[in-house]
């Protein structure tokens, strides 16, 4: 058995500041700021990772239309105390070529509290960052079509990037429902 | 070994090795037999194939004009079958490996090998922070605080061991802190809970290779380090530091 020992923080912890200071791979939020600003009263975020197995991965698959391309989802459970508030979970898509880092996060009964674009690597496509892009997803839940140009509203520049992050969140509310709502997934 | 020269055998296995038997040089298949061992005692954790994950994030070129393949999670080292002779197969169109992690470990130890057989006692060679220090004489490294470059966070004596360092580290230049290249492979994005690891190990191939295990696993990467008699140090993206115990006495306010 290894001992650890742990040491705490004496180093200084430098706040992430947003700014595109390198190329265009502007990182806007890290995981711990888009927590607290979709969940203001959480004072607990419990990582609750799910790993699918193949017929959970089939199943999401089916009720959302869309392929599932990884080994699970990256979940937190938003909590103040003991009483859950929500779910965060952190997804990504492709743009046209890069990753698109994304965060949804959920009411306890899966409906959409919000969703951040973490960072975005492309050189165009970005305007899914606008916050009136993203309130569209606001209140949706795996009963919602999720469709560009049906209830969500394509960008013209941004075809790709709209297309891509709908069908994210799509397939992230389908994995709502069936892991998350039973918490029924999983090795 | 390099993702980046279009002649090297991984270059060769990234364009042949899914429709043919592909045959390498021996000490690239050394690093690869050592990467499948890993992969194997890790459970999957240290992965060659994040080659296609680090495109898609920008971190590495992209040599083709076609657009990237989809993501696949079964395109995996499991997938890669070592041959006899020095041959190696892939199982999946979508695998494209990347040496990065591994092979500057390697390149140390067979330099140190390589003074050794002229008869050095004592020396150490230096990879950009992946070391191998040999002889009787302890040589003094510090480590960097990961979020202060012109902070170290603790200082070692290296003795016959050695030292490799991996995970983002703050540029003097260049604000906010890059995200770490590291993919854990069931999301395919850069492991943020632990942003810097160093491991002491008895060869420096195995040193470069942990400290991708430790970034992903933290302390459960404990065992697999016992196994391989090798230690380490990690910095949570909060600021605390975990150490295996005997590295206890190189912390500077450590109880």
């Amino acid at each position: 058995m290894t001992d650890w020992i742990r040491w705490a923080a004496p180093v200084a912890v430098v706040a992430s500041v947003a700014s595109p200071g390198y190329g265009y791979a502007a990182q806007y939020l890290t995981v711990q700021e888009a927590q607290k600003l979709a969940f203001p009263t959480a004072n607990r975020f419990v990582e609750a990772n799910v790993i699918f197995k193949p017929a959970d991965a089939e199943a999401i698959e089916k009720l959302s239309g869309q392929r599932v391309r990884t080994r699970g989802e990256q979940v937190w459970k938003a909590q103040n105390g003991d009483r859950l508030l929500g779910f965060f979970i952190l997804d990504y898509v492709i743009g046209k070529h890069l990753v698109i880092d994304y965060a949804i996060a959920l009411e306890p009964d899966g409906k959409i509290k919000q969703v951040e674009i973490l960072q975005y690597r492309e050189p165009y496509g970005g305007e899914i960052r606008n916050p009136d892009w993203l309130a569209q997803f606001v209140g949706k839940s795996s009963k919602d079509e999720l469709e560009v140009n049906k209830d969500i509203i394509n960008i013209s520049g941004a075809t790709l990037s709209s297309r891509h992050v709908t069908q994210g969140i799509k397939r992230v509310l389908a994995f709502y429902e069936i892991c998350l709502k039973e918490n029924a997934c999983g090795r | 070994m390099s993702f980046h020269s279009r002649d090297s055998d991984i270059s060769r296995l990234n364009r042949e090795a899914s429709m043919r038997v592909v045959t390498v040089d021996p000490l690239t298949f050394r690093v690869l037999e050592t990467a499948r061992a890993l992969f194997e005692l890790s459970g999957g954790l240290f992965d060659v194939t994040v080659a296609p994950g680090l495109q898609r994030l920008g971190l590495l070129p992209v040599d083709e004009p076609a657009p990237l393949p989809s993501p696949a999670p079964e395109a995996n080292f499991a997938a890669a079958e070592l041959l006899p002779d020095c041959a190696i197969r892939f199982h999946h169109p979508a695998i494209k490996i990347d040496l990065g992690g591994i092979a500057k470990g390697f390149a140390v130890d067979r330099a140190v090998e390589v003074l050794r057989n002229r008869s050095i006692t004592g020396g150490v060679v230096n990879a950009g922070g992946d070391l191998f220090a040999f002889g009787t004489e302890g040589h003094p490294t510090h480590i960097r605080n990961p979020f202060s470059p012109l902070r170290t966070l603790c200082r070692l004596d290296l003795t016959n061991e050695a030292l490799a360092s991996s995970g983002s580290y703050n540029p003097p230049s260049k604000l906010p802190m890059a995200p770490s290249a590291i993919l854990d492979p069931t999301s395919q994005l850069p492991a943020r809970r632990i942003c810097a690891a160093s491991v002491r190990a008895p060869s420096c191939i195995l040193a470069d290779a942990l400290t991708k295990v430790v970034v992903l696993a933290g302390e459960g990467a404990g065992p697999l380090l016992k196994q391989f008699n090798a230690s380490a140090l990690f910095v949570f993206a909060t600021g605390d530091v975990l150490v295996t115990s005997d590295w206890k006495e190189a912390l500077p306010h450590a109880a």
